[in-house]
């Protein structure tokens, strides 16, 4: 136990520290964006952007992360795949949750309306569904949940591409796949700004997640230990 | 400017809600593992 003291603490200062610094880029990205020009025809609401791109950008992240620790544990009987996979499959959630509500308020000032069955839109909020089903079926799918739920994270991995091109397939009213690289020079900076300190974010969310769930499997450990003392002294 | 800010709160606002969730959560697993070390010592 002692031995492991320091590591722990190394690990929590490590996570500390991670945190403070995206949480510091958290404030100066809002001064980035307040100073980024103004784009002619959308004004103000269109500073969203910067938001609510890396949340799209950490959706993608989360499903694919999650497809991969999915198939170490299909094919390979990873646990730590596994955890990785529903850590990964969490934050999914999370940000696209942020992208379903961030994306509704852009589009009622841009738009006219919260919500329109375009189709990045329409493939967007199937791929958040896919991630909830993960965790649904983990939760509740009995004996086979964990196969059965990662399975379903290779499905939601085959959704990206489409979510990805579907602006450049069937012309729709969302901007398409070319609007980064066309930014006006004073509007890259916050973007990519924005953009790392979302995916530091991420980062050490993940980090804090999967000792969640190296914490727990430790717990499961002990106790069985306890339990296989007790049955050995009755 | 109010759907700017209502967008970049709600991420905030979620972040810190999964922030406090997991960190209770490892707080609570932590506790729980000291006390079944404490169990299990007596008996090494």
């Amino acid at each position: 136990m002692l031995s492991t003291m320091p590591s722990a603490r190394r690990s929590r200062a490590r996570f500390l520290v991670g945190l403070l610094l995206t949480m510091h880029g958290f404030f100066v990205a809002p001064l980035l964006v307040a100073n980024a020009p103004l784009e002619k025809t959308m004004g103000i609401v269109q500073k969203i952007f910067y938001f609510h791109v890396p949340c799209a950008w950490l959706l993608i992240l989360s499903t694919f992360v999650c497809a991969g620790g999915s198939l170490a544990y299909l094919f390979a009987g990873s646990e730590r795949g596994d955890r990785l996979a529903l850590c990964s499959a969490e934050l999914g959630v999370l940000f696209g949750l942020c992208v379903m509500v961030t994306g509704p308020l852009w589009a009622r000032a841009a738009w006219g309306v919260f919500w329109t069955w375009d189709v990045r839109l329409t493939s967007s909020l199937l791929l958040w569904l896919m991630l909830i089903g993960y965790g649904l079926a983990r939760r509740y799918g009995g004996a086979g949940g964990r196969r059965l739920a990662a399975a379903m994270a290779l499905f939601a991995a085959a959704d990206v591409p489409l979510v990805y091109l579907s602006v450049n397939l069937w012309r729709g009213l969302h901007p398409n796949t070319r609007t980064v690289s066309s930014l006006a020079p004073g509007m890259r900076l916050p973007f990519f700004f924005s953009l790392a300190i979302f995916s530091a974010l991420w980062g050490v969310l993940l980090a804090l997640r999967m000792r969640a769930e190296h914490s727990q499997a430790r717990l499961v450990e002990l106790a069985i230990a306890i339990e296989d003392a007790e049955g050995n002294s009755a | 400017m109010t759907y700017v800010a209502l967008a970049y709160g709600f991420i905030w606002g979620a972040v810190f809600i999964y922030v406090l969730l997991v960190g209770r959560r490892v707080a609570r697993i932590d506790a729980e593992i000291e006390d079944l070390r404490r169990r299990l010592k007596p008996r090494a």
